[in-house]
């Protein structure tokens, strides 16, 4: 799929015509957060379903772009039954006292194909900075050109430690890597 | 048969006796397994197999001790008052006392860790301590520690039964037969 940012540098009619802020919605069924952190010599995976996600894009002006997701921690899932319970319970992010994740983009920057996301992310109630990594596609089936339906996919990593998730340290790792592909729709 | 008399072990006791005791061993091997290996999605049916024969070994201890109220098992061999038989019964309350507060202490700290206490691969049961770090730490330590002292224990019961055994006091035999030769 071709990267939209060079997509962007083509300057089609279709993109100069969105070349301001653009509100998008997350198109739920089709998205998905993935998260992946070290259980000894494996992988513990699993994941997130979003419950909101607030866009604004504008691909003339990377910075002027915002980013707001909400994930819901009590709907999470994992490779094993023992290791959902295990990361939504008290030791670990807790989803009964704080059932929600927060990120929400304090900056934007064009990185390459892509952009950087800088910005603040909760977790159990603490508040760190997190940068993430973005790439955009358009959605297939639609041509070069139309932003009406876009894919995102957003990477980056935390460390549970730091927002007091600290269960289980001696067999699970304390990094926590973010694999988020949200896809989009253009609702202005 | 099945039942205990005054002088010889019935079938059900020399048969929980001897099931407990293969069980208790390959309980203390597996546990140390556990504490000494690094988890992964490998290894991770251990901890289910480790609580399911836990339970089981706690399942057989009530049975037993419920069994010895219904069906009282003979007296140590020889006199009540000599210093092997007090201590002999001596450590059989102190074994019983263990096997009863081991398999609860894991349990206790398994609950408190806030993880369901899955047994046979399917079974939840029931929480028995509230999820809180304190009660999972303490019931750990506890584990390990009566743990040790089981391991002492068994050598002082194994090595009492083997010099009765040397002796040829009947003591063994009747275990293993239910009576004495003399019997």
């Amino acid at each position: 799929m071709r990267a939209l940012i060079l997509m962007l540098a083509l300057a089609s009619p279709a993109t100069t015509a969105t070349a301001t802020p653009t509100s998008y919605a997350l198109q739920p069924a089709l998205s998905s957060v993935g998260f992946e952190t070290d259980f000894g010599p494996d992988l513990i995976t699993g994941r997130m379903p979003v419950t909101r996600a607030d866009l604004t894009l504008d691909f003339a002006n990377v910075s002027a772009s915002h980013v707001a997701v909400t994930l819901n921690v009590q709907g999470a899932e994992a490779s094993f039954p023992f290791a959902a319970q295990a990361m939504k319970g008290p030791k670990v992010l807790d989803s009964a006292d704080y059932p929600e994740i927060r990120f929400e983009s304090t900056a934007v920057h064009k990185a390459g194909d892509g952009a950087t996301v800088e910005g603040r992310v909760t977790i159990r109630g603490v508040t760190h900075n997190m940068v993430m990594q973005a790439a955009f596609w358009r959605q297939k089936g639609h041509e070069a050109g139309d932003l009406s339906h876009l894919t995102i996919r957003l990477t980056g990593a935390v460390n549970r430690s730091d927002f007091g998730a600290t269960g289980w340290a001696d067999m699970v790792g304390d990094q926590v890597r973010l694999d988020i592909l949200a896809r989009i729709e253009r609702t202005n | 048969m099945w039942r205990n008399a005054p002088t010889r072990f019935g079938l059900l006791t020399r048969a929980l006796h001897w099931t407990m005791a293969l069980l208790i061993f390959a309980l203390l091997a597996l546990g140390t397994t556990l504490a000494n290996i690094q988890p992964g999605l490998a290894n991770l049916w251990l901890y289910g197999l480790h609580k399911t024969l836990g339970f089981i070994a706690l399942s057989l201890c009530l049975i037993r001790l419920i069994w010895h109220r219904y069906s009282p098992p003979p007296p140590p061999i020889g006199p009540a008052r000599a210093l092997t038989n007090r201590l002999a019964r001596a450590t059989h309350t102190a074994i019983y006392l263990l096997l009863l507060a081991i398999p609860l202490s894991g349990w206790v700290a398994s609950a408190a860790s806030g993880l369901d206490v899955v047994i046979f691969g399917h079974i939840t049961l029931p929480a028995i301590a509230p999820v809180s770090t304190a009660w999972e730490d303490t019931g750990f330590a506890l584990h390990g520690l009566l743990t040790k002292a089981l391991m002492a224990l068994l050598v002082a019961h194994i090595a009492g039964a083997a010099l009765r055994g040397l002796k040829h006091d009947g003591t063994l035999r009747r275990m293993i037969h239910g009576s004495t030769s003399t019997d």
